[in-house]
């Protein structure tokens, strides 16, 4: 069984902070980490990964990431605790994609590795927040698709059991292989690296594709490919200058009960 | 081409554009005096360093992206209208007809909502019995009345009982083949679980552009594109996207965000019954349903009192609880607070817990990390109460308590 | 205002630190600069006990007071100044009333509150701010501490394996003298010749001191006064359990923070081999900056506490088979180094009989916090366990041991822990900072027997740990509960010694009383006044 995690590196989630009198992003001294939710699909593949071997089956998991060469990093990272291989698609031509030209370039990523059984994602990035990536691959590779699965997958003769979330509850839905699965968070914890894993990592070959050995078509990568624009960012007004309830607690409290009052809860 | 353009006439070299950036994709080099900032392989064009130079010296440049599509094709502002389980439309979907109605108004187009009806446990034999009857002596009747009724000028709709188990591939496919055909500018759907599921499914099929959980939409005079507001940065930072080359525009927007319009009997709309593609067939199987109760979500509470980590003890929890229940809310909490046991993670409020968008929000000790603020940035109103007058969560307060939140809680709990 | 306030129930958190003791006063202030104290002290009846607090996280009682007038210095909580050396180093003056989170938060997020700095600190700030991340090295599990009281009982924690106990990150102390008087004190200034110290207060009085005559152990020691010949008078202060003046202001010597720090939880299926591998390890990675101990008892309690609740759910699970965990922090320049550290730790694990495979190493700021976690929740969860069985008995409390060993002695005391543990038929869990053979050994009375045979084991202990040549308290201080542990440890003639030194600060023994000593040996000394001769101004 052949499974792929994709991967994106965002910063060190910690360190990304509001300033709050200026309201810049202070973005100083932020590690790139994989994104957490990317994590917990990583350790998911893993679980799959120990459970097919000791049924005596072969499996390989290999992370996926579209971002600047420093990722690769993150990508023996992974390795050293438990992935096989990683591919790092990277190039200046794959920068300002949005989430249409960030699928077509994994899409093309996968292609280079052949024909997944299960593709595994984190539900979102925290930095984006889109949740889009996930269904959007399902879509441009032909299959299907179970969003924010909830709990640890059993895969079984070509069928893959999941529970997810869904609108009405948490849904059991029976998805044929091969499929693309998002993570939702706390599933599973990613598991720390050992000795042994990071030793092994430093020697492992991480492909590096540029936009051109992925066979990817210039017009549907990075910039040029994204249909979406950012046009422009802003603070939010109002927010900030917010209306300052002062006095002891009991005078605090009569005027919280005032303001309530005037929203007629 | 397209990349990070510097004006290096303009640069200053005054190094913001570097801190601004996480990834190291800019640098500043040169002798004293004449510093300039470099773009480096580390550059992934996210424009924060556009937004920091002071000299407007940094520019993103845009290589051809026009779409092979003849815009002026499109016309109308669809909206998917998404049913519960028992049939009915969401609240969010007559939200949706109502903001596309204004939106539309002023593009001098039509809304037509889209209504893909199935009904749980039923074949397609008895589908027919299962709903409400098509037409009534009055007219459409049913769920596609009550769209009407909000703002829809036609209602496209399809009962077929391949929609029953909520499959995103058969929605997106019935859409896509609707889009095709009938060519609409803008396609809006709430952002439910199923809707953030099947717009993207819908969007790499179309090959087109779509935004993220949307909490402002407006049109712009001048080119008549879809302008969508989404919050970044636990919604401290907006930003507005726009999709200027390809069709549709879509956005999945945010329950809640802007309100129903009242139903309005009198206005008159038509009812389009298509069928679905014969070829079309769910490979998901849904093997059930484990109805979350209402009682462990947050999600929907009009009211949320929020502690975090200031609340300083788990006995303090039952002051917070009892106001939320004087309050007729619910309790949510920080990510500290469900690490330390002393609530369950269905109360976290967060990037990693649940966005919630109550009327009130009363956030007791909690400091605003920027994760924690990502979760409430749909709140109406919020009274944050913290020691510390510097704590984060102020800034995206309406109403500011500089105190301990422990005393100020008993003391509300008093007047109420 | 008035500063000196009568108690009142509201004050009544101040009767107790994290010793969990509890004491009673009359009075108590909250003095928010040197000369509001100096002010209390002139208003107090001069006989008046006075116990001076910080944050009151100490184990060993050295806050709870003794009758008579707290002093909390937690207002005088100011940064007051930095200064660079000639060689780069920076020095931050600080209040005692400090907390080393907040200190951290500020060094970590250049954020040090700096009004009111003259001009000279406020360019060594600037240098500060430029130049590669500072931070102070002492690093108690209880981060809630404040520096004043780390001071006063020399603290240490996990790194203390590579930079030592507080004591020498202080370049300088202000001590305030029960009479009021005040020294100033900069490390290098005055030193004793011999035993003898000479000292002169700011107001021009001149004291001169002899030091008591004991030799201090080689191994990790916060029980009694540093004394050592030719000792700098700031050793004095530091570690003196508040018992020879009032700290008011430190200045505190920082360091680069290390630009890469890796931890590595090394397990093992039996404690022996951890022990071999803390041996062979210390001489040879050089950067490794803290080694603490989990035995196989402790991890137990974890999984255990895992398996029943929410909090600990996100800890990685240990395998049933690990016996005991060995965690070695590895500070390094860079990542290069640290990866050969990694190489040199994985084959001298597979030496003593341990495995590559057997760690969990982390990099990254999330992996960190999973080790911290584990690390704090070994303490927490034997917390939790004790407290479930004093609903039934109420009587018994945690027993917890703090003596530590010179290296070579490493095992032998490890086997001395297990055969007594094993003969009382007593449960107990052990884990504690390794690298300087300081282990907690925690006995988890399950009844009073257990209870009362639990302390008699401690008393042998501190005479056997005595006789290897060890500290019967190694980090926590003496304070109020470990003073017979100090009688052990050095005898009567020595402690008299020590209590006459007191005496010449405090000739009313007024300050602190029960720190260190009894009351009927403190009185005593005080009545025989010889080790002090007051010069004329």
């Amino acid at each position: 069984m052949n499974i792929v995690v994709c991967v994106k590196a965002v910063l060190g989630s910690t360190e990304v902070k509001m300033d709050p009198k200026t309201h810049t992003i202070i973005r100083d001294g932020g590690e790139a980490v994989i994104n957490p939710f990317d994590a917990v699909a990583l350790e998911v593949a893993l679980r799959i990964k120990d459970e097919r071997r000791s049924a005596g089956e072969a499996c390989t998991v290999t992370v996926l990431s579209m971002g600047i060469p420093v990722t690769e990093k993150l990508l023996r990272d992974c390795i050293a605790r438990g992935a096989d291989a990683g591919l790092l698609l990277s190039d200046r031509a794959f920068a300002g994609a949005d989430t249409l030209a960030t699928t077509y370039a994994l899409s093309c990523g996968i292609a280079r590795l052949g024909v997944p059984d299960l593709v595994l994602c984190g539900k979102m990035a925290v930095d984006g927040d889109t949740a889009q990536i996930g269904p959007e691959l399902a879509g441009a590779l032909g299959i299907p698709c179970a969003v924010g699965v909830t709990g640890l997958p059993a895969v079984t003769d070509g069928t893959v059991t999941v529970r997810r979330e869904s609108d009405a509850g948490v849904a059991t839905v029976d998805v044929p292989l091969p499929a693309v699965l998002t993570v939702a968070k706390d599933v599973a914890e990613l598991r720390m690296a050992s000795i042994a894993g990071i030793l092994a990592a430093e020697d492992a070959e991480i492909s590096v594709l540029s936009a051109e050995a992925a066979g990817a078509d210039a017009a549907r990568i990075g910039l040029a490919g994204s249909p979406t624009q950012v046009v422009r960012s802003f603070v939010p007004e109002g927010d900030a200058r917010g209306v300052e309830i002062t006095g002891d607690a009991a005078a605090q409290a009569e005027q919280v009960v005032e303001v309530m009052r005037g929203m007629a809860l | 081409m397209s990349g990070l353009l510097i004006d290096v006439e303009k640069c200053i070299g005054c190094a913001r554009c570097v801190r601004a950036c996480g990834n190291a994709g800019i640098e500043v080099e040169g002798p004293w005096g004449a510093r300039k900032a470099r773009a480096t392989d580390g550059c992934i064009l996210c424009g924060a360093c556009v937004d920091a130079c002071p000299v407007d010296a940094l520019s993103i440049e845009r290589g051809g992206t026009s779409g092979p599509q003849d815009l002026d094709e499109y016309r109308d502002y669809w909206v998917f209208a998404q049913v519960d389980e028992a049939g009915r439309p969401l609240d969010v979907a007559l939200e949706l007809v109502g903001k596309a109605r204004s939106l539309a108004d002023g593009r001098g187009c039509r809304v037509v909502a889209l209504l893909a009806e199935g009904a749980p446990g039923t074949g397609a034999a008895d589908l027919e019995s299962a709903l409400p009857p098509r037409e009534s002596v009055d007219g459409p009747s049913g769920n596609a009345a009550l769209l009407i009724s909000v703002g829809a000028d036609e209602v496209i709709r399809c009962r077929d009982a391949r929609f029953s188990t909520f499959d995103a591939e058969v929605h997106a496919e019935w859409i896509c083949s609707l889009v095709r055909e009938r060519r609409p500018e803008a396609l809006l759907y709430g952002a439910t679980v199923f809707g953030r599921e099947l717009a993207p499914a819908v969007a790499v099929r179309l090959q087109t552009g779509l935004t993220a959980d949307c909490t402002m939409l407006e049109v712009d005079p001048e080119t008549g594109l879809l302008q969508q507001t989404r919050p970044a940065f636990g919604g401290n930072l907006m930003a507005t996207i726009v999709c200027p080359a390809h069709r549709p525009q879509m956005a999945t927007v945010r329950p809640g965000v802007f309100a129903a319009p009242e139903p309005d009997g009198a206005r008159v709309g038509t009812v389009s019954d298509v069928p679905l593609d014969d070829r079309l067939a769910p490979r998901v199987r849904l093997l059930g349903v484990e109805r979350s109760s209402a009682a462990d979500s947050i999600t929907d509470a009009d009211v949320l009192v929020v502690v975090g980590r200031g609340i300083g003890s788990k006995k303090n929890l039952g002051i917070a609880r009892d106001l939320a229940d004087a309050l007729g809310g619910k309790l949510g909490c920080t990510r500290p607070i469900v690490e330390a046991g002393w609530c369950d993670p269905w109360r976290q409020v967060g990037q990693t817990g649940v966005s919630v968008a109550p009327r009130l929000l009363i956030s007791l000790g909690v400091s605003g990390a920027i994760q924690h603020l990502a979760g409430m940035s749909g709140a109406q109103a919020v009274i944050a109460v913290n020691e510390d007058p510097d704590a984060p969560i102020f800034a995206s307060a309406q109403y500011k308590v500089v105190g301990d939140c422990v005393k100020v809680a008993e003391e509300l709990l008093a007047r109420l | 205002m008035q500063m000196i306030r009568p108690w009142a129930s509201e004050y009544d958190e101040y009767r107790r630190d994290e010793s969990r003791s509890t004491g009673e006063a009359e009075s108590i202030s909250f003095p928010t600069c040197e000369d509001e104290l100096r002010s209390i002290l002139s208003e107090l009846d001069p006989a008046t006990p006075i116990t001076v607090q910080g944050a009151r996280t100490g184990l060993a009682g050295g806050a709870v007071p003794h009758g008579g007038h707290v002093v909390s210095l937690v207002r005088m909580n100011a940064y007051k100044g930095l200064r660079q050396a000639a060689d780069g180093a920076f020095f931050l003056r600080v209040g005692p009333g400090v907390v080393l989170s907040e200190l951290r938060r500020h060094l970590h997020a250049k954020s040090l509150p700096a009004h009111g700095w003259d001009d000279a600190s406020r360019a060594a700030l600037e240098a500060l701010y430029a130049g590669p991340e500072q931070f102070f090295p002492t690093d108690p599990t209880e981060t809630s501490a404040c520096l004043g009281g780390m001071a006063a009982c020399n603290a240490s924690g996990a790194r203390s394996y590579r930079y030592g106990p507080m004591r020498p990150h202080v370049s300088g102390l202000r001590v305030v003298l029960p009479n009021g008087e005040t020294l100033a004190l900069r490390r290098g200034d005055v030193c004793a010749q011999g035993r003898a110290l000479e000292l002169a207060t700011e107001q021009g009085t001149t004291m001169r001191v002899d030091l008591p005559t004991y030799v201090m152990p080689r191994a990790k020691n916060a029980s009694g006064y540093f004394i050592a010949d030719d000792m700098d008078a700031v050793d004095l202060f530091i570690g003196s359990d508040g018992t020879l003046g009032i700290i008011t202001e430190l200045e505190l010597a920082l360091m680069p923070a290390p630009r890469v720090t890796w931890g590595v939880n090394c397990f093992f299926e039996d404690e022996g081999h951890a022990l071999d591998f803390v041996v062979r390890a210390r001489p040879a990675l050089d950067c490794a900056s803290a080694f603490e101990y989990f035995d196989g008892a402790a991890l137990d309690i974890l999984r255990t506490t895992r398996e029943d609740g929410a909090a600990f759910a996100s800890l990685p699970e240990v395998p049933d088979a690990y016996r005991a965990c060995v965690f070695v922090e590895l500070e390094c320049d860079g990542e290069t180094q640290a990866m050969e550290a990694l190489r040199e730790l994985g084959s001298l694990l597979e030496e003593v009989g341990g495995s590559e495979r057997d760690t969990w190493v982390a990099r990254t700021d999330v992996d960190r916090e999973r080790q911290r976690l584990f690390r704090h929740a070994v303490p927490e969860c034997v917390n939790i366990l004790i407290d479930r069985r004093r609903r039934v008995t109420p009587s018994i409390t945690k027993l917890g041991s703090d003596m530590s060993v010179p290296d070579e002695r490493l095992h032998d005391v490890v086997d001395l822990y297990r055969r007594t543990l094993a003969e009382a038929g007593l449960e107990s869990a052990a884990w504690g900072h390794i690298g300087n053979n300081h282990l907690h050994v925690n006995i988890l009375p399950r009844d009073e027997a257990d209870f009362a045979a639990g302390k008699d084991l401690f008393r042998a202990w501190a005479c056997e740990v005595t006789a290897m040549g060890g500290a019967v308290s190694a980090e926590h201080g003496v304070g109020k509960i470990k003073r017979d542990f100090l009688l052990t440890m050095y005898g009567e003639a020595h402690v008299d010694e020590m209590a006459r030194l007191k005496a010449a600060f405090d000739p009313t023994g007024r300050l602190n009383r029960g720190n260190l000593f009894d009351e009927a040996r403190l009185d005593a000394a005080v009545g025989e006044p010889d080790g002090i001769e007051e010069a004329a101004r």
